[in-house]
């Protein structure tokens, strides 16, 4: 069978079996930027996100997210123009090996559309899904507090200044929800 | 041999036969090292373009997937394995057993070690003698995971069960099942005793420890104090499963893509077990998700191979996570005992250690790790009259003990380090000034590390910042104004140990770099390095940038190919830096004294007069210059001679200078029930000159994160048959973001005038100090001593209930 999703902005059509995650589906059709770290959702080097919620693609069985909006770290910016997460994992040296980092900037990114403005303690919620072995998480840390300023001084710039409006519509739609 | 004692130490300097801009050199003085350079690949891995072997499948159209079976239980004879209905199912293209014609029978060891390896040859690619639940028996290569999944559980084992032993104690009872025949055993290590499960023992002495002893029972003013010291198996949590893909290429080659930090050691392993010419083999390493020592052990590799020739396709082979937990390797659980003879003054007399470890069903690493465990430490204290050492490792129905980051280090200091608090407190000392007293400093030689050595000598120390981390982390801890918390029950101090370790094997390393020049003035630098996540690909090219004057951005890195690269030993033992750095930087000299013959002719001024930085060659008396893009064109294109700038350097070193660390930790404990709050922990480090200080104070975060858990959380516990009860990250407690203390690096910045523009090691040194450091912290909170690990609440409470 085939699924459809938009994937990155785009309309795709992709081969999945009943058996298939997300996870699997997405490497055959070769976005390896996600990676297979435990298939058991507990690492989250898998971590996309599905209509505008980080979820660990190991464990989302591909037929589930028929019709749903996927984001991989493929569509977030590319190396001559880095999206602000992965500048701000860029320039603050907050990876190492690098097999957890698509999975925790996805996680990052889900983060920040929900709180753009975390404390520490909120970071080091939002993160706990996902481990990093090599860099003891402090300039990850450092890392998703620049980030999050990046990202606030991108938005001052593309609206004028403007202030983020608790109107503007949700599109997200995981208020509330774990990142576990 | 000579010894200096700490004070007088202070006043001397070893570097003054160093030349003058090498014993001063401030690391401002540099362009391209002592930089916060970008890592290499940080933007590919940002973007997800960063590919790791598996990543790679998609460029093997007819490639297969694999699968192994794997032993049910802990010890016992396969007695019959029926394949019949595995071997018809669809999509099978090969099903292996120890008796199939491509399986080698043959001794190996999984080491990943120079040759020869200090390690028997007890393993065989597939077994029929099983000796923990997790020895693989057959493997599968199908159409695809799915298909070798099911066709392996279509394979019958039928077993005869033997008794099997898992604790060390009852592994050498004379009683004991024996786990190997020492006539199947090639390779057999010092003190073996195949009868009695010991896989070695080794033991080595300075002085006259016994002598010390005897005089310490008959004098009132030396005292003796016991201790002794356990510690867990832990997992080396690769991000990166191990994986390998093997195909044979038009060749009629086999080629090899795979997740290994050492693929000269792999290719030289592979060749012998096949019979297959090195010349025949070629092996690659993408990106690494990481090894910490888990990716120096060849485990799959063997196993992909036999699929791929028996099946004439390209095989994937990539573990499970459960695998990872239960059937690749492990830090060695290990028991040390130590006793020590110390003066009313705080002077230690004597140290007198002995450790017994257990190796798993295998004995990889199982003598040089359990060595590893006293040489290690033990340097602090070389100066140290009577010192011993004996180090045992036992053969159990267990998994396989193999290298893990700080080799031995981490369980010796625990012990050390915990023991060094207990002899401080015995003479009412304080911990930091007896150490102070005690320990080793710049000037010494360390005749400790030479323990095992049947030649007198040691290692001379040319730079020691101990005495200044202890100072800084002191600071930064807030050691000496600790606030107790309001409840009573609270109680809050400070602990410290200190660290120590080895920047590669003296005498047993070698690395080479090849450096060649492009017309437009960037350089190609071929090395053998291996880059696992370190970052060491980019400290290559700011060492080769800096001796060229060149940008790091000009030097591309080309790494770890064993057809076009030169040879490495392989990323293990804190070497890369201190090793290929210096074959690197010899090799950017050798090219730079071309560059140097081009830019005389070009400028008409002495080749010996030139200097190179910012992208040029300088006559420094002329003020006269040329672009290195000026020199790649002449070289390649010029009318005069043509002539490739290239140099290549091979580069191997008896010296292993060590860096030194202080690790504090600053806890709060409720005394009701043990539970404990830790503040902060940091980490002061001397690693010389830090070639890039982002990736040095990653480095020490991510080895403090691992002697965290094992300070705190890590256990791998297996039910009484010797079935695993961690099959996942769910069993098994990695310290997380919401629960993990925070980190604090500092490096201390000295000069080693041995190693590249000043550098040491610093990879695995952080991994050693947080489980004595917190031992020795509630030990000084709340007046208890845990000395197995992990330290829990339970323990704690339990100490405290007893006291």
């Amino acid at each position: 069978m085939n699924i459809n999703i938009t994937l990155n902005g785009e309309s795709v059509e992709l081969p999945a079996t009943s058996s298939n995650s997300l996870l699997d589906v997405l490497r055959q059709a070769g976005y390896t930027g996600a990676k297979r770290g435990c298939d058991t959702g507990d690492c989250g080097f898998c971590t996309v996100v599905v209509d505008g919620k980080p979820i660990k693609s190991c464990i989302r069985p591909a037929v589930s997210v028929d019709g749903a909006t996927v984001e991989t770290i493929e569509g977030l910016g590319t190396q001559d123009d880095l999206h602000p997460i992965q500048a701000a994992f860029v320039d603050n040296a907050a990876l190492q090996c690098g097999f957890c980092i698509p999975g925790m900037i996805m996680r990052t990114k889900g983060l920040l559309d929900e709180n753009p403005d975390p404390d520490e303690a909120e970071i080091r919620a939002g993160l706990s899904g996902n481990i990093c072995r090599c860099t003891g998480y402090e300039k990850i840390f450092d890392a998703v507090e620049d980030a999050s300023k990046r990202l606030d001084e991108t938005s001052m710039a593309t609206d004028g200044g403007k202030q983020r409006s608790d109107t503007e519509p949700c599109v997200r739609c995981d208020c509330g929800e774990s990142y576990e | 041999m000579s010894r200096h004692n700490h004070q007088d130490s202070q006043s001397e300097s070893v570097d003054t036969t160093e030349p003058a801009d090498r014993s001063e050199s401030p690391s401002s003085l540099y362009d391209a090292v002592a930089s916060r350079e970008e890592k290499a690949d940080a933007r590919k891995i940002v973007t997800g373009e960063s590919k790791y072997t598996a990543d790679y499948a998609e460029n093997f159209p007819h490639l297969a997937e694999a699968e192994v079976l794997r032993s049910e239980i802990s010890h016992g004879v396969v007695t019959e394995i029926d394949t019949s209905r595995a071997e018809e199912m669809d999509g099978v293209y090969a099903v292996l057993t120890p008796d199939s014609a491509v399986v080698p029978d043959k001794l190996y060891t999984s080491a990943g070690q120079s040759y020869p390896e200090p390690s028997p040859r007890d393993l065989r690619v597939l077994r029929k003698h099983v000796r923990y639940v997790g020895d693989p028996i057959a493997a599968v290569a199908a159409d695809d995971r799915a298909t070798a999944r099911a066709a392996v559980r279509q394979i019958d084992v039928t077993y005869d069960e033997r008794e099997a032993v898992f604790d060390t104690e009852a592994a050498i009872a004379e009683d004991a099942p024996q786990l190997h025949d020492a006539s199947e055993v090639e390779n057999i290590q010092p003190g073996a005793d195949y009868d009695r499960n010991v896989v070695a023992n080794m033991s080595g002495e300075i002085g006259d420890v016994e002598k010390a002893f005897e005089q310490a029972s008959s004098r009132s003013d030396w005292n003796i104090v016991e201790t002794s010291w356990e510690t867990p198996r832990q997992s080396h949590c690769i991000p990166e499963p191990h994986t390998t893909i093997a195909h044979r290429d038009e060749d009629d080659r086999y080629q090899l893509l795979t997740s290994t930090q050492v693929p000269y050691h792999v290719r030289r392993q592979l060749a012998q077990l096949f019979d297959i010419p090195i010349r025949d083999i070629r092996v690659t390493k993408p990106r690494i998700g990481a090894g910490f020592g888990g990716k120096q052990s060849m485990v799959i590799e063997p196993i992909a191979l036999a699929l791929t020739i028996a099946s004439d396709r390209p095989v994937k082979l990539e573990a499970t996570r459960k695998e990872e937990f239960h059937a690749m390797r492990f830090r060695r659980p290990a028991q040390v005992q130590l006793r020590s003879v110390v003066t009313d003054q705080g002077d230690l007399k004597a140290i007198d250690m002995s450790t017994l470890t257990n190796a798993g069903a295998y004995g990889p690493h199982s003598m040089t790790a359990t060595s590893a465990i006293g040489k290690k430490p033990l340097p602090l204290y070389t100066n140290t009259p009577n010192i011993r050492y004996e180090a045992k490792a036992v053969y159990t129905n267990l998994p396989v003990s193999g290298a893990f980051r700080g080799y031995g280090a981490p369980q010796g200091h625990f012990a050390v380090e915990g023991h060094i608090d207990e002899v401080a407190r015995e003479i009412d000392m304080d911990p930091i000034e007896f150490r102070a007293q005690n320990q080793i400093a710049e000037g010494d030689t360390d005749v400790a590390s030479w323990l095992f050595k049947d030649k007198d000598g040691g290692r001379d120390i040319y730079s020691c910042g101990l005495e200044e981390c202890i100072q800084r982390g002191k600071e930064a801890i807030g050691w000496d104004d600790v606030e107790q918390p309001d409840e009573e029950y609270r109680h809050r101090d400070c602990g410290m140990a200190t660290a120590i370790q080895g920047s590669g094997i003296p005498g047993d390393e070698l690395g080479a770099a090849h450096i060649k020049m492009n017309e437009d003035g960037s350089f190609i630098l071929q090395t053998g390095a291996v880059d696992i996540g370190t970052g060491s690909d980019t400290i290559m090219a700011q060492i080769a940038a800096e001796v060229l004057g060149a940008s790091p951005d000009d030097v591309i890195v080309y790494s770890s190919d064993t057809d076009i690269s030169p040879f490495d030993y392989g990323a293990y033992a804190s070497s890369t830096t201190y090793v290929t750095g210096q074959a690197v930087q010899q090799a950017a000299e050798d090219a730079r004294g071309q560059m140097f013959e081009f830019a005389a002719e070009i400028l008409d001024e002495p080749a010996d007069s030139l200097t190179a930085r910012d992208g040029a060659v300088h006559a420094e008396s002329s003020g006269k210059s040329v672009t290195l893009e000026e020199i790649g064109q002449a070289s390649i294109y010029g009318d005069k001679h043509r002539a490739q700038v290239m140099g290549e350097a091979s580069f191997s070193t008896d010296e292993s200078p060590p860096p030194f660390g202080a690790q504090f930790v600053d806890v709060t404990v409720d005394e009701r029930t043990g539970e404990f709050e830790i503040h902060d922990l940091v980490f002061a480090v001397d690693c010389g000159l830090a070639i890039n200080p982002d990736l040095a104070e990653g480095q020490v975060t991510g080895a403090m994160h691992m002697s965290y858990e094992l300070a705190v959380s890590c256990d791998l516990p297996f039910d009484a048959d010797g079935q695993p009860e961690v099959t996942g990250f769910r069993d098994y407690a990695v310290p997380r973001t919401a629960d993990q203390p925070p980190l604090t690096p500092i490096l201390i910045e000295t000069h080693e005038p041995t190693g590249p523009f000043g550098a040491k090691s610093i990879a695995e040194i952080p991994t050693n100090a947080v489980p004595p450091a917190l031992s020795n912290a509630i030990r000084r909170a709340v007046g208890v001593r845990i000395s197995d690990l992990p330290i829990t609440p339970e323990k704690i409470a339990t100490e405290l209930d007893s006291d």
